[in-house]
């Protein structure tokens, strides 16, 4: 497999979240991985402490010239996390719009907001630029998405409806990673959904949408979601017409580190104590054969496939 | 396994070189790697063209402030590459003395060495030029304080013909009686009509994590790093090749080494040069 993908995402010293979230589980998946790192921080900002740098949006356009220079401006992926820098942001943008130039079947993998930042981004004022930039794939949390759509999501309907009308912004593939909708198997589980847009070999156009639940953890943890939409990116090149069984090993892959992180915690804080920050850093590293091969832990369900 | 290295390379966004070479192999291998990039830059200077930002000593100096503040700072061992910057190095030192502090046994792994640091370092690579006694050497560098020391290539003549060179090792114990004892191996290694880059970077991480694996068993140690070495330098030869195409000299680009195709060779190393004990 010949696949390259550019994340521009934070690097810590210490720890999994970004790129140190991202780029091990890509690369052991066999991706070509070229990071920028939009900062360089000691750990991520839920420590008692952290410190660093960031990265201007001029420096990241020198970087970015340097690989253009090259001639090696060629990527498959491109994988962006959450910026607060309107300026890097647009340079970012600028940036895919030239990548896509140079290779219009990137693929532009944008998980735009970290759940704790609703309110951060509920007064972001380009929230119209995130439609301009036409990502194929887009991860939407639920603040994000009211954000866009102006839907709130009550029923498995409004879920529906949602990803329809996030489509015609331009991905091809949305994933709801956590929505309110009350799980079938109780309160322990939350649920998921996704809906992915095939073509098929007629030239019509259909769409699979499925759902999952997706049993609840009882801690905080930083990096997942970066994971997530590494995973994501992974599973969807991996299996391109068939979200379930993305999902399903996503889903999979997060529950297993997930479990063996809360258990060394828990080990490490001793009993009856919270584990700290530092304790809860995702035990990725141990957890190589669980992304290389996961066990299916969670089933999706296929909610309907709809001719359009 | 538990065993924390706290890498100082630099990061280059495309290709394998400084941090980008020795993490992924030392994460294969099960090692967690804290790892601050000395410099940004968009590739490695072998290129037509390259362009970044470089961290300052004040810069290197927060970072680690921010690792000290959480009571992190426990490593088991360090490594860095090479860097230019006199008060970059000092602000290294600084730090390494202070983690020795938090944790006496920490293994510095320095390739190379410059100077009068060597007291600190427990395992040292160097590439030594010129035909010395290579025993005379490595008694000199032990003397110095590493207690394993690598040289990756000298000009010795090799009796596999002139096709190889020769790299040697020597390794310092304390026997259970108190008694020191020293290990010393040499192995033949295929020379390779290429120039790599970024090769180095990867010997040091896989001599970090194999002689962990094998402490008092530098011969091993030894096979297994150079075999990886072997694995990934051929991968890459080829695929270069191929992309060059019949005739053609492949380009810094092509010669990137193919890291994460060479997951398996990392993991588990055919041997493909074994080691001679010579003392």
């Amino acid at each position: 497999m010949e696949c390259r993908v550019l994340s521009i995402q934070s690097h810590v010293v210490r720890g999994y979240v970004g790129n140190k979230s991202a780029t091990f589980p890509l690369q052991v998946l066999g991706f070509e991985v070229d990071s920028i790192n939009s900062v360089q921080f000691s750990n991520h900002t839920g420590y008692g402490h952290w410190k660093g740098q960031v990265l201007t949006a001029e420096e990241l356009n020198v970087l970015y010239e340097g690989i253009k220079l090259n001639n090696v401006n060629h990527y498959d992926y491109i994988l962006t996390g959450y910026s607060r820098d309107i300026s890097f942001l647009v340079t970012v943008v600028d940036i895919i719009k030239e990548l896509k130039k140079a290779n219009p079947s990137l693929v532009y993998v944008c998980d735009p907001v970290m759940g704790d930042q609703g309110a951060m981004v509920s007064s972001y004022p380009h929230t119209s630029s995130y439609a301009k930039w036409q990502p194929l794939l887009l991860f939407c949390d639920i603040i994000f998405h009211r954000l866009l759509t102006g839907r709130k999501i009550n029923t498995e309907e409004d879920a529906i409806e949602v990803m329809d009308l996030l489509h015609k912004m331009g991905p091809e593939t949305v994933v709801l990673t956590s929505t309110d909708l009350p799980s079938k198997q109780g309160d322990q589980f939350l649920v998921a959904l996704g809906s992915q847009k095939i073509k098929k070999p007629d030239g019509t156009n259909t769409d699979q949408k499925i759902c999952m639940d997706i049993p609840k953890v009882d801690a905080v943890f930083v990096g997942t979601g970066d994971l997530f939409a590494a995973l994501m990116l992974a599973w969807t090149h991996q299996h391109p017409k068939d979200l379930k069984t993305a999902c399903e090993k996503t889903v999979s892959v997060m529950h297993h580190v997930i479990k063996r992180t809360i258990t060394y915690a828990n080990e490490m804080a001793g009993p009856g104590k919270r584990p700290t920050p530092a304790q809860l850093e995702l035990r990725m590293v141990q957890s190589k054969a669980d992304i290389e091969n996961p066990a299916i832990v969670v089933e999706a369900k296929v909610l309907q496939k709809s001719s359009q | 396994m538990e065993c924390r290295v706290l890498s100082i390379q630099s990061h280059v966004v495309r290709g394998y070189v400084g941090n980008k070479s020795a993490s992924f192999p030392l994460q294969l291998l099960g090692f967690e790697v804290d790892s601050i990039n000395s410099v940004q830059f968009s590739n490695h200077t072998g290129y037509s063209h390259w362009k970044g930002q470089v961290l300052t000593a004040d810069e290197l100096h927060v970072l680690y402030e921010g690792i000290k503040l959480n009571n992190v700072h426990h490593y088991d061992y360090v490594l860095t590459g090479y860097t230019r910057d006199t008060s970059f190095l000092e602000m290294v030192v600084d730090i390494v003395q202070e983690l020795k502090r938090a944790n006496p046994n920490l293994v510095y792994v320095c390739d190379p060495v410059l100077g009068d640091h060597g007291s600190m370092v427990r395992l040292l690579i160097i590439r030594v030029p010129c035909c010395m006694c290579v025993h005379a050497v490595m008694d000199l560098l032990h003397a110095m304080g590493p207690d394993t020391v690598v040289i990756t290539s000298s000009d010795l003549p090799s009796r596999l013909g002139d096709r190889f060179l020769v790299s040697l090792g020597s390794q310092r114990h304390v026997r259970p009686d108190g008694s020191r004892t020293t290990q010393r191996v040499r192995l033949e290694v295929p020379k390779v009509d290429a120039v790599f880059v970024g090769t180095g970077d990867l010997f040091a991480a896989m001599l970090l994590a194999w002689t962990h694996h094998y402490p008092t068993d530098l011969k091993t140690a030894c096979e297994k790093t150079f075999s990886v070495m072997h694995h990934v330098i051929q991968r890459t030869i080829s695929y270069a090749h191929e992309l060059a195409g019949p005739g053609r000299r492949p380009s810094p680009p092509q010669l990137e080494l193919r890291m994460v195709q060479s997951k398996a060779d990392i993991e588990d190393p055919a041997i493909v040069t074994e080691a001679t004990v010579i003392s």
